[in-house]
């Protein structure tokens, strides 16, 4: 009872749930096995990330190239990206790549946040952020700085000896490490110095242009020295307030929205002394008892990114064109690979507003709707709630799996199982008012599909 | 399974759009509520727009000196003093500013101005001091203050997805909105109004807030969407998401609908590199949709009553950078506009840029006292218990 309630708390929190098959399985398995099956997984996949081809010369002799050659050019890469932003949903939503990597990656994704222009760069970018996704913050951060996608987005190719830009310099000290409070505006002034240099070459890789590289002395953080980019990451994280900026806002993540700080201490105490090691740091929250207590369950908003991708792993969602996937994201306020600012998404309550949650607690039934399941509703379907371009979604759904498991039990233990697959809480309290909703079905199997449906619609299923 | 019989069982079925929508969404209005009611309309450019490049100080030659390539030529500048003109690309205002519908004032900001879009925005959305943290918004300490009685959540209402700090509020909060058509039609299904009337009581934060904003929308969004359709504007705007939420905002005011603050926001104003082509393109955006949203209102007797304050968290260094662009200031001005100003065109003197902090402007005037100004004078309620102390007042 307890073990499958802290089976599916930490799939979610570590992933983005479990559809019914996996569900099944997990229910055999400890949750120590799980939590090693989870890392297990994400190291067999982090290696395999290469890097992606860069589609060579979109950069090269740029200026040179005819306006309407760059045209294509870009318009070839917003096509790039929107096929990225699209394969990376359905990575997330496979059963067979690894949640946690995934989840991790997009963990990075929101903190080192970027905004792309050209799919090539997102690619490469988000390959780079699997290699050190569960590695060390330092080879992140370093590997971060010298990202092309980075160096654009936060002009650090306009950085240089002569004229200072301190774009990055100051996201990598607000934002990416230490955190405000923790340095001073002079700070930022000499660390921008030490990134002066750190530009991309023709061919849009990283490239150190010494003669725009300031080689004189730095005041940072106390330290005087002639400091580099990496010398200044260096001296950042020499700084405890790095792990504990950085270990706040993973329990924030993956624990609870209400920092506790004691326990954020003593995580940021062990992320120090273990030289910033992201994986044993997961493996920690992970096995803590703590992780898994009442008050830590069912109290976190799902994203619309983890609501996406749970319903596509539940329901084996597949979209059949990724502008749907694309609106559904706009529509729900988190499109991957385009945050809305350096800051990354501001999460936890601030994803729900008025349209925003309606459209979330309406979206399984439009999902369902504009699919074929049992009921072929769209021909004669004149409704006025009907929502035109969720109407035009192209997408098929697979209920067999749910309906198989939970089919064969009593139809009176259904509506208590099914819950405790997809919820977090009980809506024992709900059942009287949810079950006439479901007695439309004539058979127990299309009672089932519409009770997940209707589960799957109650404000509960936000949480995770 | 049948469809029809599926249909009505969502609740979407025709038949089933009969249930009339929540009745206290027509209760009668504590605030607001009547044409002759003041309505105060909030603008944010986001990124730190540069305001001088925006009103510029055209016969100093500070300004050409520190910014040479980014200062407008001389006819790229509509003068309207011997000191100030606007930017070319804000045609459309001059005209507004001729007519005595707008107001500059320069140089505003807060002490120890803070450089962070986060931070500075944030500070202007709770109107704290700059080394002070606050969770709620001064919009939205408003509606606590003045709005014991609200039922419902739409008397201040952003035209967006996602809610503004400064309309959130402890016990009160505004409502956000992007399409009131889309929103009705999520807020009919059945089953979820079943589960809202049976809500069971949660003590847990996010669920209980969950919970509540699913009711207050249910209660809401047909009333909105009703308004929403009462009147066609007539006037043309232009093509462009935020001229589209203006439009939205003027045919609800002149629905005379019972929401007495809007907050509307345009993006993209960070312009570290190639600035020019970048901020003039925004600006003529903003102005342009900006006179067709007065000329709206004014056509239909309402810009007497309507308020309508532009700001951004920041202005950008008086120095250009080396990209053609300009890094993180401070001081900015701030503009309003409306029938009923008391005091028409440039409120105060051009900003010094002889003397500046650190390459910065400094400001002259607390935004703070514009908000005092506007709570006190136009919405008629106190202002320190809103702000938390008391700044002096401007005539606005």
């Amino acid at each position: 009872m307890e073990k499958s309630k802290n089976i599916q708390h930490l799939y979610w929190r570590a992933g983005f749930g479990l559809n019914a098959e996996e569900w099944n399985v997990k229910q055999g398995l400890s949750v120590a096995r799980c939590v090693n099956l989870l890392f297990a997984e994400a190291k067999e996949a982090s290696q395999v990330a290469a890097n992606t081809p860069w589609e060579a010369g979109h950069r090269k002799r740029a200026k040179k190239l005819s306006k309407a050659k760059k045209q294509k050019i870009r318009a070839r890469q917003q096509e790039l990206l929107k096929t990225e932003n699209f394969n990376w949903i359905a990575k997330m939503a496979a059963p067979d790549s690894s949640a946690l990597l995934e989840k991790m990656t997009l963990f990075w994704h929101g903190h080192f946040a970027c905004v792309f222009k050209y799919g090539s760069t997102a690619i490469n970018q988000l390959n780079t952020i699997r290699t050190h996704a569960l590695g060390n913050f330092k080879d992140l951060v370093l590997a971060i700085a010298k990202d092309p996608a980075m160096i654009k987005f936060l002009n650090n190719q306009q950085n240089k000896k002569r004229s200072p830009n301190e774009n990055f310099a100051r996201e990598l000290l607000e934002l990416f490490t230490i955190g405000r409070g923790n340095y001073q505006e002079k700070d930022i002034k000499e660390a921008a110095r030490a990134f002066t240099g750190w530009h991309i070459d023709q061919d849009g890789k990283y490239y150190f242009r010494e003669k725009h590289h300031d080689f004189g002395e730095k005041q940072f953080m106390g330290q005087t020295g002639n400091f580099d980019g990496e010398a200044i990451i260096d001296i950042v994280l020499q700084q405890k307030a790095t792990a504990q900026f950085i270990c706040s806002k993973i329990y924030r993540y993956f624990v609870n929205d209400i920092p506790d700080e004691k326990r954020i201490k003593t995580l940021a105490n062990a992320f120090y002394e273990s030289n910033y090691d992201i994986e044993k740091l997961m493996r920690t929250i992970f096995t803590s008892k703590w992780f898994y207590f009442k008050s830590n369950r069912g109290t976190k908003i799902k994203s619309p990114i983890e609501l996406l991708v749970g319903i596509m792993r539940s329901l084996k969602v597949e979209f059949k064109e990724p502008r749907t996937v694309l609106f559904i994201q706009k529509a729900l306020g988190q499109i991957l690979l385009k945050p809305p600012n350096v800051a990354g998404w501001a999460g936890g309550k601030n994803w729900i507003d008025n349209s925003t949650l309606m459209l979330r607690l309406n979206m399984v039934t439009y999902l369902m709707m504009a699919t074929e399941v049992d009921f072929k509703v769209k021909e004669e379907f004149e409704a006025s709630m009907r929502n035109k371009r969720m109407d035009k979604i192209k997408a098929t759904i697979d209920l067999a799996p749910i309906v198989d498991t939970f089919a064969k039990l009593p139809e009176d233990q259904v509506f208590a199982a099914l819950g405790k697959y997809l919820l977090p809480i009980e809506v024992t309290a709900l059942k009287n008012q949810i079950l006439p909703f479901t007695e439309v079905g004539t058979t127990p199997k299309s009672r089932i599909q519409l009770l997940t449906m209707w589960l799957m619609s109650l404000p509960e299923y936000q949480l995770c | 399974m049948d469809r029809r019989k599926f249909l009505k069982s969502t609740g979407l079925a025709s038949s089933a759009l009969m249930v009339p929508a929540f009745l206290k969404a027509f209760s009668a209005p504590s605030i607001g509520g009547s044409r002759s009611g003041k309505k105060l309309v909030i603008v944010q450019l986001s990124g730190g727009n540069d305001g001088l490049n925006t009103i510029i100080p055209h016969r100093n030659d500070l300004y050409f000196k520190l910014r040479p390539t980014l200062a407008l030529k001389q006819n790229e500048i509509l003068k309207v003093d011997d000191e100030l003109g606007f930017n070319k690309a804000l045609a459309p205002l001059r005209s507004l500013y001729d007519e005595g519908l707008m107001s500059v004032i320069n140089s505003v900001g807060y002490p120890n101005p803070d450089r962070s879009h986060f931070r500075s925005m944030d500070i202007w959305h709770t109107a704290s001091n700059s080394n002070e943290y606050l969770s709620t918004g001064w919009l939205g300490r408003y509606l606590d203050s003045n709005c014991d009685a609200c039922d419902t959540s739409y008397h201040a209402l952003e035209v967006d997805d996602s809610l503004s700090l400064a309309m959130k509020g402890t016990k009160n909060a505004g409502f956000a909105m992007s399409n009131p058509r889309q929103l009705q039609r999520t807020a009919k299904n059945k089953f979820l109004r079943t589960i809202g009337s049976h809500a069971p009581h949660h003590e847990e934060e996010n669920i209980a807030y969950l919970y509540k904003t699913m009711i207050d929308t249910q209660a809401s969004a047909n009333y909105l969407y009703q308004q929403s359709k009462v009147h066609k504007s007539k006037v043309k705007y232009p093509q462009n998401s935020f001229a589209k939420d203006l439009k939205q905002i003027a045919e609800l005011i002149t629905a005379d609908t019972d929401t007495k603050i809007y907050y509307v926001s345009m993006s993209g104003f960070d312009t570290h590199v190639y600035q020019r082509s970048k901020q003039d393109r925004l600006l003529k955006n903003y102005a342009e949709a900006m006179a067709a949203f007065v000329k709206d209102l004014k056509s239909n007797g309402l810009l007497d009553d309507t308020l309508i304050m532009t700001f951004s968290e920041f202005g950008r260094r008086v120095k250009q950078n080396a990209s053609g662009g300009t890094d993180h200031g401070t001081a900015n001005n701030v503009f309003l506009m409306g029938g009923k100003l008391k005091q028409k065109g440039f409120f105060n003197a051009a900003p010094k840029l002889s003397k500046l902090d650190q390459g910065d402007l400094i400001y002259e005037i607390d935004f703070r006292r514009i908000y005092a100004s506007i709570l006190e004078d136009w919405l008629q309620t106190d202002a320190n218990a809103i702000l938390g102390r008391k700044f002096d007042k401007l005539l606005l």
